[in-house]
């Protein structure tokens, strides 16, 4: 007999990010743009979710981590 | 000589004491090390991600400046015993936003006034327990009558 399972299909999240690299607002003072890219928690999101190509995650990742530490986005919340 | 921008937190104590001795104060530091500042201005007053020497609030300033590579680190040192600079970022820039050349050209106008920051950057003090016993004994007597209501409908409904 075929077992089915009872959990629902979950589909991923689409990405956040347009797909146009160069993007001005990847930048540590555009932080309300920075805060859709970050969990409730405010932790990063992966690539996966965001969208980003490598290049443009790489960005993201020293533009939040810049903001951290100048206390504009917090570490954790 | 190299652009570089540079950001950077003070203390809210210099700030509401005269904001443009702490703008100075950054300028200081940076011509003390012979760098060339090109724009600088208040960016923004906000509230911390997280306290920092006890600090909720903090005050921005945002330049751009010109400096020689080998004078980035001595910068760097007199920004970090400095107690009034609470954060400091300094990375190199391609050119200067002509944004900031305007902003900043316009901080230097007469009659340009900074609003003062608020008084919400009080050293953090322990919050006092909040004392919940005294609003519980109020909501309960208040429960019975409520219950009483629901057998009375549902008589009617049958």
């Amino acid at each position: 007999m075929v077992e089915y399972s009872n959990k629902p299909s979950r589909a991923p999240a689409p990405p956040i990010a347009s797909r146009n690299c160069d993007d001005p607002r990847i930048d540590y003072k555009e932080t309300t743009y920075l805060q859709k890219f970050v969990t409730p928690q405010a932790q990063m999101l992966s690539r996966k979710r965001t969208g980003f190509c490598t290049q443009c995650q790489r960005q993201l990742k020293e533009a939040i981590k810049r903001a951290r530490h100048m206390a504009l986005m917090p570490f954790v919340s | 000589m190299n652009l570089y921008e540079g950001m950077f937190l003070l203390d809210n104590q210099v700030v509401r004491a005269d904001w443009k001795t702490a703008k100075s104060l950054v300028v200081d530091l940076i011509k003390k090390n012979g760098g060339e500042v090109v724009t600088i201005r208040r960016w923004d007053e906000r509230r911390l991600a997280y306290p920092i020497r006890g600090r909720r609030r903090g005050t921005y300033y945002l330049t751009y400046f010109k400096a020689a590579p080998n004078a980035i680190a001595t910068t760097r040192r007199e920004f970090e015993l400095d107690e009034r600079v609470l954060r400091y970022l300094m990375l190199r820039a391609e050119t200067v936003p002509d944004a900031e050349l305007e902003l900043s050209k316009a901080e230097l106008a007469e009659g340009f006034t900074v609003p003062p920051p608020p008084a919400d950057d009080e050293p953090l003090v322990v919050e006092e327990p909040v004392v919940a016993e005294e609003t519980a004994p109020e909501a309960a007597p208040d429960a019975p009558d409520a219950i009483e209501d629901v057998p009375a409908e549902a008589s009617t409904e049958v």
